[in-house]
Parts: C-alpha cells; sequence; structure tokens
C-alpha cells in the first residue's frame, strides 16, 4: 500500500532557497557595507516605453524559493547552458535566464566592480542587495530570440519567427545591455497591499500550510484568468487524479505581473478564484488560492518547465496542463506543453519529459483538454468523453459579454464571480488591463515596504 | 467557412426586437440561459473588420470577436434597424466606421460598470 501513496516533492534541486532578512539589525548592518545604491526601475517597451517587467519581482521569487534553486541574477556561462541546454550550471533544469540588467549610463554611474555590494531599492527603500560576482555585456535583440526558439532550431514545436507581438519576446528584447551577476538576497521583506497579502504563500508557507490541512497531494491549477465554470469544471476534475485516493487539495497559483491588454486586473483574479471556494463551488478545505511574482514570458512549453518548478518548490505533487499552457498567438505548436511533459523536446535539452531526465522535476503533470456545456446532458462535459455536441465557452466570447455589460449565465460564469469583476471595475473604471491600468500598477506595485 | 457576430439579447434588447419579425431566429446557449442573434458576416466583411480593428479575431467557431463595444452596440441598432440578419447589418455598421472609431478610442480609457444587485 505504501508504495502507491506520493509523497509531498522535495524543492527542486533538493533544498529550498531562502535569501530573506527579517531581523532589521543585521539588515541595517549589511545595508550599510554596500558600496554602492541603485533605485530598481521597471523594464520599459523598447519602442513604446510602456512598462513590461519589474525584476523586483524576480527578486522576490527568486529570494523567497519559488525558482529554487536560482539563487541570482545568472553570470554569463549559466546563461549560455539555459539558452542551449535549459540547464543551471548545477546541472538542474530550467527554462529561462534571469538577470539583473542595468544602462551603461547607469553602470558608469555606480562605478561597481564584482565583489562589490549593491544595495538595491525600491519605491525609494532599502530593499535588497545584490553582491556581484560578474559584469558582462549582452545583446538584448539575440537573448529574446534565443530565449524562445525558433522553426529551424526547435521544430517540433515552434512554428512561427518571434517578433515584437510577443510579450515575452519584447521582455527580452527591451533588457538594458549590461548585467550583474552574483546572489540576491532580500533585506526589508516588503508587505503586500489587499487584496494581495491574504494571497502570499511563498513555498515554505506553502508547504507548512499543507501539512496543516492534511494535504499530502495537492494539484496545481495555473492561473492568470478569471475563473469561468470550465475552469471550475477542470480544477474539480483534475484533482480525481491522485493516488488511492483523489488529490486532497488544489493549489490555484495565480502569476501577478504586467498583463496584456485584455486580461483581467490582477485583484480581479484573485478574489474572482477565492469566490470558488468562499461559495461552496469548491470546498475552502480542499481549495487554496495563492500568488506568484512573475511578468510572464508566454513561452507555452519553457513556461510550463516554469510553472512545474514553481509549484513544486511550492510542494505541489502534480500540475494541470491545458491546451496552449501560457501561450500567445500561434508561436508554438497548441500542444507544446503537453509534447514536453509526454515525450520531450530534444531540442530543448529534453530528449524525455522534464520527470524523466536527471535532474529534472518531480512533479506529476496531469495533461487536460476543455470543458464546455453539453446542451444534452445538461451539464458541463469534457471534451474527450462527451459524445454530444458541445457550445465552447471560448474566453474572448465571455469577454465580450462581460464588455457589453450582459451578465453571463451562472452556468458559465458564477455569479459572485461576476460581482468581483463589476467590483474591480468599479474601481478601475474598466473591466480588463488597459494602458492605464498597467502605467499605475506598474508605479505603485502590489507592495509597499517599510523604512529600514 | 462561414462567419457570424453574435448578438447578446438581454430584456431591454428583447423589448426593442419586438415585431422585427427576428424573435423566431433567436438561439439559446447554456441550458436555454443565454438569448443570442447571429449575424452573417461573408469573407469580404470579416477582412475589413479584422483590418480595420487591430484587436478583433475570429474565434474556432468562425464569430468575431474582441471588436469595441461600440461596434457591438450599433450591430444591434442596425439588426433593429433593418430588420435582418443578413451582411447588410454589417455594412451598416462599418457605414458609421468613423463614429465608432471614435467612441472605441473613448473606451480604452473608461468603460461604465452595470448595476448589480449586491
Amino acid at each position: 500500500m505504501s508504495g502507491l501513496l506520493i509523497e509531498r516533492p522535495l524543492p527542486h534541486g533538493g533544498r529550498l532557497v531562502e535569501r530573506v532578512i527579517e531581523d532589521k539589525a543585521v539588515a541595517r548592518k549589511i545595508w550599510k557595507s554596500c558600496n554602492a545604491v541603485y533605485e530598481i526601475k521597471p523594464t520599459l517597451h523598447y519602442e513604446t516605453g510602456v512598462p513590461v517587467r519589474n525584476v523586483y519581482r524576480e527578486i522576490m521569487s527568486i529570494c523567497y524559493g519559488f525558482f529554487s534553486p536560482v539563487e541570482g541574477s545568472m553570470k554569463q556561462a549559466e546563461v549560455e547552458r539555459v539558452l542551449k541546454e535549459r540547464r543551471l550550471l548545477n546541472e538542474w533544469i530550467f527554462p529561462y535566464p534571469l538577470i539583473f540588467d542595468i544602462s551603461k549610463d547607469d553602470l558608469n554611474k555606480l562605478g561597481v566592480e564584482p565583489g562589490d555590494r549593491l544595495g538595491l531599492t525600491l519605491k525609494g527603500k532599502p530593499f535588497a542587495i545584490l553582491d556581484i560576482e560578474e559584469i558582462y555585456e549582452i545583446d538584448p535583440e539575440e537573448l529574446a530570440y534565443k530565449t524562445f526558439g525558433d522553426p529551424e532550431t526547435n521544430p517540433e514545436v515552434v512554428q512561427q519567427k518571434f517578433d515584437k507581438k510577443h510579450p515575452g519576446w519584447v521582455i527580452y528584447r527591451s533588457h538594458q545591455p549590461w548585467v550583474l551577476a552574483g546572489k540576491y538576497t532580500i533585506i526589508n521583506p516588503p508587505k503586500f497591499k489587499p487584496p494581495f497579502d491574504r494571497f502570499w504563500f511563498p513555498p515554505r508557507k506553502a508547504r507548512e500550510e499543507f501539512e496543516k490541512r492534511g494535504w499530502r497531494t495537492v494539484i496545481n491549477h495555473q492561473t492568470r484568468n478569471v475563473p469561468h465554470v470550465g475552469h471550475e469544471f477542470l480544477m474539480k476534475c483534475a484533482a480525481f487524479t491522485g493516488d488511492v485516493e483523489p488529490c486532497h487539495g488544489i493549489l490555484v497559483n495565480a502569476v501577478i505581473g504586467v498583463k496584456r491588454r485584455g486580461d483581467y486586473p490582477d485583484e480581479a483574479i484573485v478574489e474572482a478564484h477565492e469566490a470558488v471556494n468562499k461559495y461552496g463551488y469548491i470546498k475552502p478545505e480542499r481549495h487554496l488560492v495563492s500568488i506568484v511574482l512573475w511578468d510572464m514570458r508566454y513561452g507555452n512549453p519553457l513556461e510550463s518547465l516554469l510553472h512545474g518548478i514553481i509549484r513544486q518548490n511550492m510542494g505541489c505533487t502534480h500540475h494541470m496542463f491545458g491546451r496552449d499552457h501560457a501561450a500567445v498567438g500561434e508561436y508554438y505548436d497548441k500542444f507544446a506543453t503537453q509534447i514536453l511533459w509526454t515525450k520531450g523536446i530534444p531540442s530543448f535539452g529534453f530528449p524525455a519529459p522534464p520527470t524523466d531526465v536527471p535532474y529534472g522535476l518531480k512533479i506529476r503533470p496531469q495533461n487536460m483538454r476543455e470543458f464546455s456545456y453539453c446542451p444534452t446532458c445538461k451539464e458541463m462535459a469534457y471534451s474527450e468523453t462527451c459524445g454530444h455536441k458541445r457550445e465552447k465557452l471560448s474566453g474572448s466570447f465571455l469577454r465580450g459579454m462581460v464588455a457589453e455589460g450582459v451578465q453571463p449565465p451562472s452556468i458559465i460564469m458564477r455569479p459572485e464571480v461576476y460581482k468581483v469583476v463589476v467590483k474591480w471595475w468599479k474601481q478601475f473604471g474598466y473591466p480588463f488591463c488597459n494602458e492605464k491600468y498597467v502605467i499605475n500598477k506598474e508605479k505603485e506595485l502590489e507592495v509597499d515596504l517599510e523604512d529600514l | 467557412m462561414a462567419y457570424f457576430m453574435v448578438v447578446l439579447l438581454d430584456d431591454n434588447r428583447m423589448a426593442k426586437l419586438r415585431g422585427t419579425g427576428l424573435e423566431e431566429h433567436i438561439k439559446y446557449m447554456f441550458g436555454g440561459e443565454l438569448r443570442l442573434l447571429e449575424v452573417e458576416v461573408n469573407e469580404e466583411l470579416k477582412d475589413k473588420i479584422l483590418a480595420e480593428f487591430e484587436t478583433a479575431r475570429v474565434d474556432s467557431r468562425g464569430a468575431i470577436t474582441d471588436v469595441p463595444v461600440a461596434f457591438m452596440r450599433e450591430l444591434f441598432n442596425q439588426v433593429v434597424e433593418k430588420k435582418s440578419l443578413g451582411p447588410e447589418v454589417v455594412e451598416g455598421v462599418l457605414a458609421k466606421i468613423a463614429e465608432i472609431k471614435e467612441m472605441a478610442a473613448k473606451e480604452s480609457e473608461y468603460l461604465p460598470p452595470p448595476e448589480i444587485q449586491e
């Protein structure tokens, strides 16, 4: 019997990275030892100047262990290895380069060298330090292309050359050309503003929460969307996987960061998912909403790999992946993520699935298709089991309905979820992310910092 | 592929439709909880819509979606005015393209939220 039970996996890399100093006296001492201080700036779109990323989110996710075993801004050799084999220098698999980039002017002004300690401020307050080990130059355009692959090098899944219509490509293309590599340490942990504060479960806290709730098996639902009933059924049914019994818990982990126009605001996303358990559509004892800070790169199979790493680090045993996972446009095959997790993608360094390669992942994929309404069964039905003609739940159809001010029927969006959408619509004057929302959000961020 | 645009019907719109002869074309989705009409769009009109509105897209059902709300409101007005679901409805909308674009520009900043029961 015991051989059938799935245990909570160790963090990726074997141990959780935790680089956060809570003791203010220690933090002040460290802060005084900095050779220079730099105010973190948002990364601006290389053409339009609109914010597309803030490196503070990467520092948070690294230091709280979401990206374990990564500990800082990558060195040049590590970036090259990640781009070539999707592996860190310590062999563990990892999909994306993560770097602290600055302009030539800023580099000259700082006058820092390897061996120096750089103090990083956020919203004018001390936030973190970067112990510089290496300084090197990159070509942002080359980095952008190499990060996502191309049809010649990665013919298994890449269908189209990446360009400025792809928001992830734009993030890397908009990086500054100089990189300060080294480990980060947060010395003044930011405080999340409502509603985000109640959804902050960094890996150690998430693992403790699972233990407290008696959740040995947990399936993760990745989201950047307000849930419609199709999502709800996806969660409920995917949770039937597990081992000798269905998964004990469903973790909703919402990616908080710069969003595309037309996505719902982050505030609405987290509270709408919370409404699913608050109003009993899934029991709160089985469902937990949480967040991770990350400006999505929309790299479909590569993004799914990062999602697997984050959720394994949080203590999940399973991860659901759908069609077009974390995708935008038709750059990748619609099933690229499912191909990665069932067969592997050799050109990306995976001759086998990421769970079957050395230094790979332990989290188990649950590849899912879609749920839609069946008028014959008179219920939400799974595409691979229902034999009737069904009515598809298209996200854009639903967005159109919301924008026109028409309340979606409860069979496709729960009324409590819709109320959350309208609540934040009233707050922002708009139901979705628009340029005004993105600019304000990136100015205010989802956190505040106290004095050190 | 046949293209179409969906006109959603709430009680207010249902009242305006009365007497147009279009009631018999009303379709029901999601167990009868959603009422709608489908307006026919030919290839040429589909291309025009996609060219005029960069957010517009065709979904897997052949439905043209993600056009400005001002477009959708005018689409309903034209359905009532022309008492039809044929391509002349979209032609009527596109005849007012400048006006719609002006309203759409304001829409990207602000959309009035609906009043719903708390």
